[in-house]
């Protein structure tokens, strides 16, 4: 196994949780304005 | 002798305790209600946005013992150890969806499955559902508790009680008013901490410890097993076996039936979705760690293989950064045991009290005090099983087990008429029965025995491949693909599974209770008309809502007044 797949299959993940954490984050915040202008809890 | 791990002084510890748990104990006050609602402690309102619910199923399904165990594995099987960990149990997760999408629409306000179950059979299937739940929550709080004190005692002066006591307490403090709307609001702060944690610890770790050069130059470490991606053993003794219990985690789990029930219902395929992905790369990424210690020759501290990610980041994290570790072990076992509380409270509520006490005539006042005292109790049992350190592992052999012989009849009770209770719980009976037969090897499993059983596991292995093509395919492709694997299974297993007693017992659970369901179901005159699902599964508490498009009744909000 090369240095160049060993690296990318180890880095892989947390690249992939940086995204996913990101599409989390950008949700939370769209859901916390939805409720704003509606005017009720998030939860 | 070097002491393998960093220590955090006494303040230091607290400091980092008191940051965790105060932050998620003033984040619960900002959705309190001096009033709750009774729906809401349970499910919320029923219509939970995208980013709450994603953050709160991924920080669910990831614990402490997620990463530990990713680790041990990718110790153990090298390259693949950690994709036989983190792929199969992201899998879990995804292979729900379908199916919760199916319990949302029968039953579109209820709290947790055992209620549809009643709607649907009776009490019987119910409290299977309840017992299995109370079992299984249980075991979890107490394995969150003792990740606690380990990880304390391990990084701190202080003791393990001390660290268990900590995060019982504060763990119910911030749980214990709002419930389960409390527990998914903290699920972002605690997801957040521990995926942004994981995300810098893990190529730090890498370089830290020399870089992709080093890790190379130990790939000649390994053995030809652990050195081949699609190593046999690793497949056989962690993939198969964790394959295997996919769908049984996901069916009988009432923290995902919870979140399944309190999502927004168009919001359900994008939620899990996202948090396969974000288990499985967390996880996974964390595994990784192991398999960096294999490969720069790192021994286990006392041998014990959950002491490798402590190891690993005291040794190649700066303090701060280990700080952070710290928090991560604690954001995860803090969510999952959130979650134990709150599905342990909605079971007692509904499933016990609601459904089979007052037998539907419920008073919501009596229900919240019953949900409080519940998430007391279970603290206490939980803190006691902990600190005693007590050896109730083995419950867990049958708690997944029982969730193997529920997976097809729940299933099967959500699409075919012909169902009964009856064949629900005989199902799970025999299943029970013979998996302790196989996994406690009450019969020698030679001969015409272990012949028996092995093609009891080929018809399981059918159940398993069927039901997931079935719930994204539809029953044409799910027949099929069961009836192939069924018979490939079948001249694979002859002669060669009996000597795999953990994927043989498991696989017996499904086929046994499987076999019995349908030869019941099909012995009987039942035609169940499923639209009595919604009818009988109703809120609790009255409101002025008006039900959306999808039959669900909001969850009345109280005024920030109350």
């Amino acid at each position: 196994m090369t240095t160049l797949w060993l690296t990318l299959y180890i880095l892989i993940w947390p690249s992939i949780s940086a995204v996913v954490l990101f599409v989390i984050v950008r949700g939370f915040f769209r859901d916390m304005r939805a409720a704003r202008q509606a005017g009720r809890d998030m939860v | 002798m070097v002491e393998p791990y960093y220590q955090f002084t006494t303040t230091t510890t607290l400091l980092l305790l008191l940051a965790f748990y105060g932050g998620t104990f003033l984040m619960s006050l900002l959705v309190r209600h001096k009033n709750e609602n009774v729906d809401g402690y349970m499910v919320s309102s029923g219509q939970v946005g995208f980013g709450i619910s994603a953050a709160s199923m991924t920080a669910t399904w990831i614990w402490a013992a997620s990463f530990y165990a990713a680790a041990s594995s990718a110790y153990t099987y090298g390259l693949s150890g950690a994709m036989h960990y983190g792929f199969w149990g992201a899998l879990m997760i995804l292979f729900i969806y379908p199916f919760g999408q199916r319990f949302r629409k029968l039953a579109p306000n209820a709290h947790t499955l055992g209620e549809l179950m009643h709607a649907r059979h009776g009490s019987s299937s119910q409290l299977i559902l309840a017992l299995s739940n109370v079992l299984g929550s249980s075991i979890s709080l107490m394995v969150n508790f003792t990740a606690a004190g380990a990880v304390v005692s391990i990084l701190s002066p202080l003791s393990f009680v001390h660290g268990v006591l900590i995060a019982g307490i504060g763990t119910l403090a911030y749980t214990f008013w709002s419930g389960f709307r409390a527990s998914i609001l903290t699920d972002v702060a605690q997801l957040i901490a521990l995926m942004g944690v994981a995300v810098i610890i893990i190529p730090w770790v890498m370089f830290s410890a020399g870089g992709p050069e080093v890790m190379v130059q130990g790939l000649e470490r390994l053995t030809a097993e652990q050195a081949d991606f699609f190593s046999r053993t690793a497949i056989l003794e962690q993939g198969a076996p964790f394959f295997v219990a996919v769908l049984a985690y996901a069916i009988g789990n009432q923290t995902i039936a919870q979140r399944l029930f309190a999502v927004r219902q168009d919001l359900i395929k994008p939620t899990f979705l996202t948090a396969t992905l974000g288990y499985g790369a967390v996880v996974i990424g964390l595994g990784m760690i192991g398999l960096m210690a294999l490969l720069l020759g790192v021994q286990p501290d006392g041998g014990d293989l959950n002491n490798i990610i402590p190891q690993m980041a005291s040794t190649y994290l700066p303090p701060f950064m280990i700080g952070l570790f710290f928090l991560l072990v604690v954001a995860s076992l803090s969510s999952t045991a959130d979650a134990d509380l709150t599905a342990l409270s909605a079971i007692m509520m509904t499933d016990v009290y609601a459904k089979n006490i007052v037998k539907g005539r419920a008073d919501p006042q009596k229900m919240l005090l019953i949900g409080r005292l519940t998430m007391i109790v279970a603290t206490m049992v939980g803190l006691i099983l902990a600190s005693f350190a007590l050896d109730i592992l083995v419950m867990l052999v049958f708690v997944g087990a029982l969730w193997g012989t529920v997976v097809f009849p729940v299933i099967a009770s959500c699409y075919w008429p012909r169902v009964t209770n009856r064949a629900f719980t005989w199902a799970v009976l025999g299943g029970m029965l013979l998996f302790t037969t196989v996994r406690f090897e009450l019969l020698p499993m030679v001969g015409v025995v272990g012949f028996g059983f092995e093609m009891i596991a080929a018809v399981g292995a059918g159940v398993v491949a069927g039901l997931m093509s079935f719930g994204f395919f539809g029953r044409t492709v799910g027949l099929a693909v069961g009836l192939i694997a069924t018979l490939v299974s079948a001249w694979y297993f002859a002669g060669f599974l009996g000597d795999y007693t953990v994927l043989l017992a498991s696989l017996v659970a499904y086929g046994a209770s499987t076999i019995i369901c349908v030869a019941l179901s099909l012995m009987s005159q039942e035609h169940f008309d499923f639209d009595l699902i919604a009818q009988r599964v109703r809120r609790f508490q009255a409101t002025d809502a008006q039900p959306d498009e999808t039959g669900a009744v909001p969850a009345p909000q109280p005024s920030p007044a109350e």
